[in-house]
């Protein structure tokens, strides 16, 4: 078991500097974060001044070492446009951020199981159809697209709520909305999918014929058995709390870490960059972690195997 | 308590209303506060007229926090005006002395005196270790104290001051109300010099008490109409009224600018009533916003062209009459026409009428001439090889739809111009072999050809440095333009650098002013400024 968190950790750290070394390799080959950060109308001589003084005037390889002992020193380095730690920066908007994203994610399993499974046991009929077309369409419809349909509905036409910003909790009630209509659709197929497959099993016919009533062959055998694959599902919105909600942040004016993640690239703010993918692979490594230990709760042929395997 | 649906609902909705009624409609009675929505409020994230060198930063400086000792006339054509400053008068060629204004309050109650203006122009605050280029030394009366930790300025501000004020040796004050400027060689733009974007004063008590350059940066104290309440980069700019203001009460209690990059949710919001101004608004939306009666688009021109540059080393550009005709394959007018909704104009090439003297009335863009552009190809004997064109997506307004008309315009006399998407300006402007055509825009901080011609494109601009363009008159012109003190020569010299630069050896061609649009209802009265700049001074605001 040592040997397997072992393994697992060491793979997390290497996907971790991977993204690191991707992304410093992108950024740096893509732009002179100097002309980018003054302007095109910028003197000479600014833009000289600001590359001594951040160190872009020395060779690719020496900063990319530079910074990569730093980080392992656990100094993500100062945003060259902010003058602040990188850290600071991305604190700052981190609340921001998940006071959309976990609501969303509530709102998406709220809405995604129930309607998924329900879907499932009732193939066929009206609501099933209903169920499957509102998915499509809600898994199909760019979020930008109904962020703004939302907003022209309720912001413009009815006068309900605020099209965009973060004064207050009405604020969030659009982008949340958005992120988990979004959300929800996905799951709502996921789940329906993955409960017609259990449903088929042999097991179902078996635990019927039994004559338990379907209520407990549904609660005792389908739905841990479907909850495998959504639960996959489940664990990849979990790892994109973080930075989910970028284009949505963007559309509402949220401060958040998505814009702030958007503002930093077009800057090529090289650590404010880094911060923020270093925070969002390790929240995805993270919730794969989770997800795996999930596995073996759910199956108990995992658990057996792996004890078999041990 | 019994909690119904319906009186949630009726609680929800009255807390909507509330949330979503114009901001400006709270307090009819007593002042308006606004909220502006903008595209981006600063780029660098402070709020220091230094190191924020941009047109969004102009927009939220000027006619709000900040204030210079001459100033831009913005509700006329950004002549100069008497502004921190009553009167100025020539010493001699080199010297320039200022009477202050009398009364004037910066933001935390201090009165303006000789000794701020001194402050301003200081090494601590502006120049840092840079030299003017006699190399003589900047004096301030009084000891310059050493930068605390945390006060260092950053590299980018001394190089922009020294750019700004390339030979100024020392500002002294001569009384409590009367400043000298001093410079080490005759300039006839010292004056102009001092109502560039810049050159703005500061309180010296505001930037001593601060704990850090950022924290100084973020709530500079000036005197300006409205004073800074908090700003939070990338999301808002909180001001409000400076009731001593010495121009008189601002029209306005409070302002607040709000970054919201996509334009559709600027528009929006403004629709809904959250906003009372959307600014950045595309050429290509104006006729939507307008088809609802209550809404109405202001704006117009600014001092800042937009250009094609050539680099005359690239193969197929060596050869000046390639370049020229290119300039005389553009269809300017129509561009305006289609693109911009007849809502800008073709300036007299790479000047604005507020050079006053040195404006050249009689120069134009090269005309519009096909034949001409198709001969010209002919003698040079082009073969048809590729001419690449570096662009950004949309840098820009109408940058990429401008791209591809000149592209079919320059196809039409038979140049082979082949756009190269670039992400940005390092990759732009990166030398190698395809780097032969590139967009840019010129703008001219102060009323003399001085602030554009020579600081672009002469032998230190942007343009030379980088190795796109360079030519020996040119660049003598240059030299004389800045030292010379005889007017005529000097318009003379302006004439004749505009006739290389445009058409016998192009370094770049003019394509059309650029514009600022700004959404607002019609039941605001307010005037906007042929600027990026918003003034709400007083007499500049009614409902």
């Amino acid at each position: 078991m040592i040997r397997y968190i072992a393994s697992r950790l060491l793979r997390a750290a290497l996907t971790i500097a991977l993204v690191v070394t991707f992304a410093f390799i992108v950024l740096r080959l893509s732009g002179d974060p100097a002309t980018i950060i003054l302007g095109p109308e910028a003197p000479p001589e600014a833009i000289e001044a600001f590359r001594h003084n951040w160190g872009l005037d020395r060779p690719v390889l020496v900063q990319y070492f530079d910074y990569f002992r730093a980080i392992l020193r656990g100094d993500l380095g100062i945003s060259m446009r902010d003058g602040r730690s990188a850290i600071e920066l991305v604190g700052e908007r981190i609340p921001a951020t998940l006071a959309l994203t976990i609501p969303a994610l509530f709102l998406q399993l709220a809405i995604g199981i129930p309607a998924g499974v329900y879907a499932a046991l009732h193939q066929g009929t009206a609501f099933d159809r209903t169920v499957m077309v509102s998915a499509v369409f809600g898994f199909a419809i760019p979020s930008f697209v109904l962020a703004l349909a939302l907003v022209l509905v309720f912001s413009v036409k009815l006068g309900w709520l605020p099209s965009g910003g973060r004064d207050s909790w009405m604020h969030a009630i659009l982008p949340i909305l958005t992120l988990g209509l979004g959300g929800a659709a996905a799951l709502a197929r996921f789940t329906r999918s993955a409960m017609l497959e259990v449903l088929g099993r042999p097991f179902i016919r078996t635990a019927s014929a039994k004559g338990l009533p379907w209520a407990a062959v549904v609660r005792g055998h389908a739905l841990p058995n479907a909850a495998i694959p959504t639960v996959t599902l489940v664990g990849f919105l979990v790892g994109s709390l973080i930075a989910g909600a970028v284009v949505v942040e963007s559309v509402f004016s949220w401060p958040g870490v998505g814009r702030l993640l958007v503002v930093a690239v077009s800057n090529r703010d090289l650590a404010v960059v880094q911060c923020l993918l270093l925070l969002v692979a390790a929240s995805m490594v993270t919730s794969n972690l989770i997800v795996d230990f999930l596995y073996g709760v759910l199956d108990p042929r995992l658990r057996q195997g792996a004890r078999a395997g041990a | 308590m019994l909690i119904s649906r319906r009186s949630v609902l009726r609680t929800g909705a009255v807390a909507a209303g509330s949330l979503v009624l114009p901001r400006f409609a709270i307090g009819q009675t007593a002042r308006p506060s606004i909220t502006i929505a903008v595209q981006k409020i600063t780029n660098s994230n402070t709020l220091d007229v230094l190191r924020e060198q941009s047109n969004v930063g102009e927009r939220v400086f000027f006619g709000s926090i900040w204030e210079s000792l001459i100033g831009r006339n913005l509700r006329g054509q950004l002549e100069a005006k008497p502004l921190l400053a009553t009167e100025w008068t020539r010493i001699d060629d080199q010297t320039v002395e200022l009477k202050l204004r009398e009364g004037v309050k910066f933001h935390n109650g201090d009165e303006l005196t000789a000794d701020d203006v001194v402050f301003t122009f200081s090494r601590e605050r502006m120049f840092g270790d840079t030299q003017p280029k006699n190399r003589s030394t900047i004096k301030v009366l009084g000891q310059i104290p050493t930068p605390r930790a945390g006060k260092e300025l950053p590299p980018e501000v001394p190089a922009v001051a020294r750019r700004a004020w390339p030979d100024l040796a020392r500002v002294e004050a001569v009384d409590e109300y009367t400043v000298r400027f001093y410079n080490a060689t005759p300039d006839v733009t010292l004056e102009g010099r001092l109502l560039r974007y810049g050159s703005d004063i500061m309180s010296r008590r505001g930037w001593e008490e601060s704990a850090s350059y950022l924290d100084w940066a973020r709530k500079p104290v000036t005197t300006g109409p409205y004073k800074v309440v908090h700003f939070t980069p990338d999301t808002e700019l909180l001001l409000e009224s400076h009731d001593d203001y010495w121009g008189g009460l601002p029209p306005l209690k409070q302002i607040r600018f709000v970054e919201v990059p996509e334009v559709a949710s600027r528009v929006n919001g403004l629709l809904s009533g959250e906003y009372q101004f959307a600014c950045d608004i595309p050429p290509d939306l104006i006729g939507e916003i307008e088809s609802n009666a209550a809404f109405e688009v202001q704006g117009g021109t600014i001092p800042n062209h937009r250009l094609t540059v050539f680099d005359k080393h690239h193969a197929q550009l060596a050869d000046p009459r390639i370049r020229r005709a290119m300039t005389h394959a553009v269809d300017r007018q129509a561009i305006v026409d289609s693109l911009w909704a007849g809502r800008t104009v073709v300036p007299a090439g790479l000047q604005w009428p507020y050079y006053a003297d040195m404006f050249i009335a009689d120069w134009t863009v090269p005309e519009f001439n096909p034949e001409l552009a198709m001969s010209l190809v002919k003698e040079a004997g082009y073969k048809g090889d590729p001419i690449p064109y570096r662009l950004l997506n949309n840098y820009y307004t109408n940058q990429v739809a401008t791209a591809q008309v000149l592209v079919e315009m320059w196809k039409s006399v038979g140049l082979n111009v082949q756009i190269e998407s670039k992400e940005n300006w390092a990759q732009i402007m990166e030398r190698g072999e395809t780097r032969a055509v590139r967009d840019w825009s010129n703008s001219a901080p102060f009323p003399d050809p001085v602030s554009s011609i020579v600081n672009q494109h002469g032998p230190n601009g942007q343009q030379q440095q980088i190795g796109e363009w360079e030519n020996a008159e040119m660049n003598q012109l240059c030299e004389f333009l800045e030292t010379s003190v005889d007017r005529a020569a000097r318009r003379k010299a302006f004439a004749r650098m505009l006739e290389i630069c445009e058409r016998e050896d192009p370094a770049y061609s003019v394509l059309h002013q650029n514009a600022t649009f700004t959404a607002k209802p019609k039941s605001i009265q307010w005037k906007a400024a042929p600027a990026f700049a918003m003034d709400f001074g007083p007499g500049n605001f009614a409902i």
